[in-house]
């Protein structure tokens, strides 16, 4: 890990670590607003589609697509984690250790993240979407 | 595990303290007291308001519980019951447990992280004041009969001005948007301090982790805050300006009052409890004599804690009748936050598992910590269950989960810090068997006090009564939570006894009197003014165990750590600690005081009505601003352009 990056490699393995750490959050996020304003705003005007388009495959939507993003964060923080791993000397370079800390943290954020939009799901499946 | 001065380095010699000491110190008179920015007398400040504060809330649950100790008692009217709770909750959210937080924050973070200030004093000073003369604004209207009334979330239509009338409810928004100029300050400010003012070499996974729990709580006040904000600006305009934000009958929504309110809210018993748990993480290694256990997880923990809370609102809301998809949703979340509140356990469990413990008063604190907290999360657990919130919700079970949540998970870990930070605060340790004593009184006396609840609830007692009928079952756990209401006091008492006995008679503290790994007990109890004649050069996530760190300290230090030119501290990189540069500090100002006494008037005329007396406030206000911010003359080289 001694050799210099060029700052492009550089800027773009930051943002792909920030991705590791922080993508499956903001997935979840947009999951929760997306879903839970779908519905609650659907039902409450009364409709059981949106634009068209039958509420329950536009819930299943906010489901899969922010899944996806959780999965692929998940992915990256896998490969982050596995590569910062084997170069962990006592008293090594700062930001590997810092780098491996994040990723570790994204790991586990992102499962945690993922899970949570399964059980959204779940809960799509089981509950019909106005059902108070 | 270094613990003398001697061991951990010489430091350099007296010339450099002397000059250190010429820059730093702040003359000992009375503008000097009102002008401090110094983080350590800001951060005791803010400690002692706290506890008064925490005080008057407790002489209301004190006559909270008096007036509940049997059925049809008439110590309290129904009006003043009102005002004592609701001024109660209030007051211990939002007055006590994050100010008594950020004391501890203000006056260990600088340390902790190897900076000789806060990255800006003056916004510091200017924060305690606001949060001072907010707390009086807010308990001054007791006395005067106009305190809030409508409970510490003082939902709508409930607060309204045609079922609310009076200066109650004003008292109540214009007091929480004054209080969170005070919080939000606070919180960019730690958050800039602890990016880069961190000692060279401090990269993120050397951090403390009381240091990451008061950054996640600070990001959980920048985003949760503005939406109480929000919240309680559109009261006061409905109250006041007939605007029809929460009026249904006028296109308003009940709904929208809640939902923003626990936006806020949630998030907000995490912004009490993060740094609470920051402090155990602290606390207890040191008296297991080893590193916590499994430092990444809590890290992530922290985290995750942060980002989770703020999509769980609305399971307090399950009996809104929104649809049951919805809940699901939340539901979800709510389940799985839990994840990383019991990682937290578990690894403080391990420490001690794995640590030779050595039981002194902090670490009583922290193990009644532990055991009401896991009782309060095992019942929180519950709330997260739809159904199970639908049949309990506004009964007293809920104050009892949340007290043992709220006490278990803050006070516990508050008076830990007090017995473990006292020696470093003020340089005198205190009586051992005082405090043993004390936390007897206070464990039995809170569990005394709240366990009780639990079984009212269950039995259908809601919360919220001034008193209630006898023969429904309810009577003897009342009386019992009275009783041990009055043993907590006690305690909490003695504890008061025992910090006054230290700092009259006190023994004088040692440097490091626990064995402490981070870098607050690397300086003098307690610390000098400049905090650390060098700034040391981290090497490990325990700097003061470290020998490598010592020595960066010792006779051979370079002068871009000692820094005797001018006040100054470093600044380093944000996510390695890498060093950058030497910055300048402010010196000692009257402009937070009179820039807060501004805010003071433009509150109080807003409150009365008297809105040119708001308008002189807010123009004083932004003359002290604009003088604040105003340009010194600086040359170039001080304004850091290259020759």
């Amino acid at each position: 890990m001694t050799e210099r990056l060029s700052p492009r490699a550089a800027t773009f393995g930051g943002l792909l670590l920030w991705f590791a750490v922080l993508g499956g959050v903001l997935s979840w996020t947009v999951h929760a607003l997306a879903a839970w304003s779908i519905d609650e705003l659907t039902c409450e005007a009364g409709h059981d589609e949106l634009a068209g388009f039958p509420l329950t495959g536009a819930i299943a939507l906010a489901v899969l697509l922010p899944a996806a993003g959780a999965v692929a964060a998940l992915g990256v923080s896998v490969l982050a984690w596995r590569r910062t791993r084997a170069d962990l000397p006592e008293g090594g370079e700062q930001s590997v250790g810092r780098a491996h800390l994040l990723a570790f943290v994204g790991l586990w954020l992102n499962t945690l993240a993922l899970a949570m939009i399964v059980l959204g799901g779940v809960a799509a499946l089981v509950l019909s979407p106005c059902q108070r | 595990m270094p613990s003398s001065t001697t061991e951990r380095g010489a430091g350099p010699g007296t010339e450099v303290v002397e000059r250190l000491t010429a820059e730093w110190a702040e003359p000992p008179t009375l503008r000097g007291w009102f002008s401090t920015v110094d983080h350590k007398r800001i951060g005791r400040r803010y400690l002692v308001t706290a506890a008064v504060f925490f005080g008057f809330a407790g002489f209301s649950a004190l006559a909270m519980r008096t007036q509940l100790a049997g059925p049809e008692a008439e110590i309290l009217s129904p009006g003043e019951y009102n005002q004592l709770f609701s001024m109660h909750g209030t007051a211990m959210i939002f007055l006590f447990s994050t100010p008594m937080l950020f004391g501890f924050g203000n006056f260990l973070v600088p340390l902790m992280v190897g900076a000789r200030d806060m990255a800006f004093p003056r916004l510091n000073a200017f924060g305690y004041w606001v949060f001072l003369f907010a707390g009086l604004f807010m308990w001054a209207s007791v006395p005067a009969g106009a305190a809030p009334n409508g409970g510490w979330f003082a939902y709508v239509p409930l607060t309204d001005e045609r079922h609310t009338p009076g200066l109650h409810l004003d008292v109540y928004t214009l007091g929480l948007l004054f209080l969170g100029i005070s919080t939000s300050a606070g919180a960019i400010n730690f958050i800039v301090t602890s990016l880069k003012l961190r000692a060279p070499g401090m990269s993120l996974n050397r951090v403390p982790v009381f240091v990451w729990a008061i950054v996640a709580t600070s990001f959980m006040v920048i985003f949760a805050l503005p939406v109480l904000n929000l919240d309680n600006a559109l009261l006061f305009l409905d109250r006041r300006f007939d605007t029809r934000f929460f009026d249904t009958d006028r296109g308003g929504n009940v709904l929208l009052w809640q939902h923003l309110f626990w936006i806020f809210g949630h998030p907000d018993v995490y912004i009490i409890v993060m740094p609470a748990l920051g402090i155990v993480s602290a606390v207890l290694p040191v008296f297991c004599r080893r590193g916590i256990v499994a430092y990444p997880l809590i890290v992530l923990s922290v985290v995750a804690i942060a980002i989770i809370s703020f999509g769980v609102w609305v399971h307090h809301m399950f009996a809104t009748g929104l649809p049951q998809l919805s809940y699901g949703f939340f539901s979800a979340a709510s389940t799985i936050i839990t994840i990383p509140s019991g990682l937290q356990i578990f690894a403080w469990l391990a420490t001690m598992l794995l640590g030779r413990i050595v039981v002194r008063v902090p670490f009583l604190f922290v193990v009644g910590f532990i055991v009401t907290f896991v009782i309060g999360g095992f019942t929180g657990v519950m709330f997260a269950l739809t159904a199970f919130d639908q049949q309990t919700t506004d009964s007293y079970f809920v104050v009892a989960h949340f007290h043992y949540v709220l006490f278990g998970g803050a006070v516990f870990p508050i008076l830990a810090a007090i017995y473990y930070w006292l020696p470093k605060i003020s340089g005198r340790m205190y009586s051992e068997r005082l405090g043993r004593y004390a936390f007897w009184l206070i464990f039995v006396g809170m569990n005394l006090t709240f366990f009780p609840m639990h079984v009212s609830g269950l039995l259908g007692m809601p919360r919220r009564v001034y008193t209630y009928p006898g023969g429904l079952g309810w009577d003897p756990w009342n009386l019992l939570a009275t009783v041990g209401a009055y043993v907590l006091g006690l305690g909490l008492l003695l504890v008061a006894v025992g910090v006054v006995h230290a700092l009259r008679r006190g023994a004088p503290a040692p440097d490091d009197p626990w064995g402490g790994d981070s870098l607050e007990w690397a300086t003098s109890s307690p610390p000098k003014p400049y905090n650390f004649p060098v700034l040391p050069r981290v090497h490990s996530l325990h700097p003061v165990w470290d020998p490598r760190t010592a020595e960066s300290t010792g006779p051979g230090a370079t002068e871009d750590r000692i820094l005797t030119d001018g006040r100054q501290t470093l600044f380093t990189s944000e996510l390695d600690g890498r060093y950058e540069r030497a910055v300048r500090m402010p010196e000692e100002t009257l402009k937070p005081l009179v820039a807060a006494i501004g805010l003071l008037t433009v509150f109080v005329g807003l409150l009365f009505a008297w809105y040119w007396v708001a308008a002189a406030g807010g123009a004083l206000f932004a003359g002290t601003l604009a003088g604040w911010l105003w340009p010194a003359h600086r040359t170039p080289e001080e304004a850091g352009v290259p020759a």
